[in-house]
């Protein structure tokens, strides 16, 4: 593995835009706009993360320094075969998972916040800023901040602030500046406690406070998910997948990811899709916030105070307030535009689940394979082992390949209180 | 001087006021304006840039859209004119909507919606507009696929229109070299780029890259607001000796 890692890891990222079965309906200022949110855009991101958000060519060159430090954190990640789930499940499929949970912060986050902070600090920027739901985005964008010599103030959605000290504390060991969001550090947050004192907090609220947090501070905003330039860096996932396929002689038939914004399932399955590889490509989300089964194709914010400029994109509405659940990258109301294009084409087909049907999946993988899964990856582990069971069914001997977006080790009160709920149901 | 490379002058219908709108398009095709592009003020300006935003609500209501176009007609002489609208304000009537333009003397419609909110009806739009004997000039953007701008290249009459910002106006960090050599390669028409293009950097780049014309627009806005019509005429010469250098 190690010795070819350079062949491996890729030397360009991949842009699925021009490959698109449709044009993607460009981001948009909404009606009687007060101000552009689209210029708004050039004030907050870095400009080189700009230019490849507004890209269309189809493989960006990786900077050699972004390279490095993709091999310093450990890419390519390694892909693994699931013999023992396999065996357990007594399914003729192969199981092949990319594990994104072997970088430092624990997920795939690592892949976009190292050129972002890159290009942040190339152009002189001191200090990002950031919001974070389970934290996972926030530990990523404080190591990598840190890697550059800057700083990063990070704001947590205040239910896993509360839920998951664990993720403040890297943070903070990493050197980022923790703030339970909503925060009464900008107007939009002072505004949530008003109307609402125990507000849990959202991703949506916590994009909007990190945004107007930067705007007030001059300060740099960096993409956790969702916009097309951080599917663009997290195409190194799906692009080394291919490699590690290929030097194994396997063809893949079954992809499947889990999907918060959209960024590690448009990471490891775009690759495949442009290049028409893989028979099917499976979505998931949580069932308890149902954004593929109920919502809406439409233009909407990406963020709940509506300071981005609007794209068209699977939504719940920005104002959706999604129930405080045991996995908080999933708890956002819309996903990337790029995807749902690709799910309303058909191209890409989704699933849900709940937290039992989670919970139950992620103890086998933990009994089989001895990895702990986040719960966001448990969603992705569930369809695999669904999917497996059909094949098991039908005698299909299909490979299946899902990509494990992090792991859970620092979610373990959390799979700690859905033991004890799970349990308590059983008893009743 | 060679002239081969097109000069697409856009300005909102009516700004900033009847008299000097006329006069700018009047002045404009003097000094080597191609095609003229007539922004009708829509009920919502998706795709559109904040100057250009803010001229539609200036001029709103302050004129009678069927009787002030043959008044562009009569200034212009035979110079090309397509009326740049939003498909989505005129859908439903689109029968009469298209015959008022021909009758008002203009040559062609350009919807920048088109491919956006209807592309899944977009040829069956296209064909509306060629029955009624208007040029159908098709807008398209680097998120359209490879594929689909060849389709709908074809499908352009006068040229093939290629924003290479995702809205007018603002001057978004973009490499404009290979967004347009990538087009170029796609496209068999006539390649016109625009979207805050003014920037004389950005449009010799775009030109050297394959384009055969540029279409401006918020330029001449600012270019109004700031200096009157004169200034906006003398961008109009300044723009036409750029494209007269290729
Ligand atoms: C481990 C893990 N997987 C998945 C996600 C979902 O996000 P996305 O769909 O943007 O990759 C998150 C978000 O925080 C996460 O932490």
């Amino acid at each position: 593995m190690v010795n070819n890692a350079e062949e491996i890891l890729p030397k360009y990222w991949y842009n699925i835009i021009p490959d698109l079965p449709k044009p993607l309906p460009p981001p948009r200022d909404p009606l009687g706009a007060e101000f552009s949110r689209i210029d708004l855009l050039r004030t907050i991101l870095p400009k080189e993360v700009l230019r490849q958000q507004l890209t269309i060519e189809r493989y960006i060159k990786i900077p050699d320094e972004v390279r490095e430090r993709y091999l310093a954190i450990g890419r390519p990640t390694p892909l693994l075969r699931a013999k023992r789930l396999e065996e357990y499940l007594g399914t003729p499929a192969k199981i092949y998972f990319k594990f994104e949970g072997a970088t430092p912060t624990g997920s795939h986050k690592i892949n976009t916040a190292l050129p972002q902070a890159y290009f942040a600090m190339e152009e002189g920027v001191e200090h990002v800023v950031t919001e974070t739901g389970a934290g996972q985005w926030g530990t990523a964008t404080a190591l990598a901040a840190t890697m550059y010599g800057m700083k990063s103030t990070i704001f947590m959605v205040k239910i896993s602030y509360e839920q998951k000290p664990m993720r403040k504390s890297i943070m903070q060991l990493y050197g980022g500046e923790v703030y339970p969001s909503p925060t009464d550090l900008t107007e939009f947050g002072k505004k949530i406690r008003n109307e609402r004192p125990d507000h849990p907090g959202s991703l949506g609220i916590a994009m909007s406070e990190a945004i107007e947090y930067a705007l007030n501070n001059h300060l740099k905003y960096l993409v956790g998910s969702v916009l097309d330039v951080v599917i663009l860096h997290q195409s190194v996932i799906g692009q080394e997948t291919m490699a590690q396929l290929d030097e194994l002689g396997e063809e893949p038939d079954v992809l499947i990811g889990c999907v918060g914004g959209g960024s590690n399932f448009g990471g490891f399955a775009f690759p495949f899709i442009g290049n028409g590889r893989g028979k099917k490509y499976v979505a998931v989300a949580s069932a308890e916030i149902p954004k593929f089964s109920t919502g809406e194709y439409k233009y909407d914010f990406p963020d709940s105070a509506g300071l981005l400029p609007l794209v068209k994109m699977i939504t719940m509405g920005n104002n959706y307030v999604p129930p405080p659940i045991y996995a908080g990258g999933l708890r956002y109301h819309g996903a990337a535009p790029s995807l749902s294009l690709l799910m309303k084409e058909g191209i890409v087909g989704w699933r849900e689940y709940n937290e039992n049907q989670i919970f139950e999946a992620a103890q086998i993988f933990m009994r089989t394979q001895g990895i702990v899964p986040a719960p966001e990856s448990s969603h992705a582990i569930r369809a695999v082992i669904e999917e497996a069971l059909e094949a098991k069914k039908t005698g299909r001997k299909e490979t299946i390949v899902f990509n494990l977006s992090g792991h859970g080790l620092l979610d373990l009160p959390n799979y700690d209180s859905m033991m004890r709920r799970i349990v308590k149901n059983e008893q009743r | 001087m060679s002239r081969d490379k097109l000069l697409v002058v856009y300005m909102t219908l009516g700004y900033p006021d009847n008299g000097r709108y006329l006069e700018f398009m009047r002045e404009s095709v003097k000094n080597g304006a191609d095609i003229l592009e007539i922004g009708i003020p829509p009920k919502y300006a998706k795709y559109d840039g904040p100057v250009i935003r803010k001229s539609y609500e200036k001029v709103s209501g302050k004129f009678d859209l069927w009787s002030f176009l043959p008044e562009t007609r009569k200034v212009i002489g035979n110079t090309k004119a397509i009326a740049l609208t939003y498909l989505e304000d005129w859908v439903s009537e689109l029968d009469s909507f298209l015959t008022k333009l021909k009758v008002a003397g203009l040559d062609g419609v350009l919807f920048p919606d088109l491919l956006i909110d209807f592309v899944d009806d977009y040829q069956m739009y296209s064909s509306k507009v060629r029955e009624k004997s208007l040029n159908n000039v098709i807008f398209t953007a680097p998120s359209v696929p490879d594929r689909m701008i060849m389709e709908v290249s074809k499908q352009s009459d006068l040229f093939l229109y290629y924003g290479v910002r995702p809205t007018t106006g603002i001057p978004l960090p973009i490499t404009v070299s290979s967004l347009v050599t990538r087009v170029r390669n796609l496209v068999d028409n006539k390649l016109v780029v625009g979207f805050g293009l003014s920037d004389e950097n950005d449009l010799r780049k775009a030109l050297k890259a394959g384009a055969d014309g540029a279409a401006v627009g918020t330029a001449f806005i600012q270019a109004i607001e700031k200096g009157g019509v004169k200034d906006a005429v003398d961008l109009v010469i300044k723009l036409r000796s750029i494209l007269d250098e290729f």
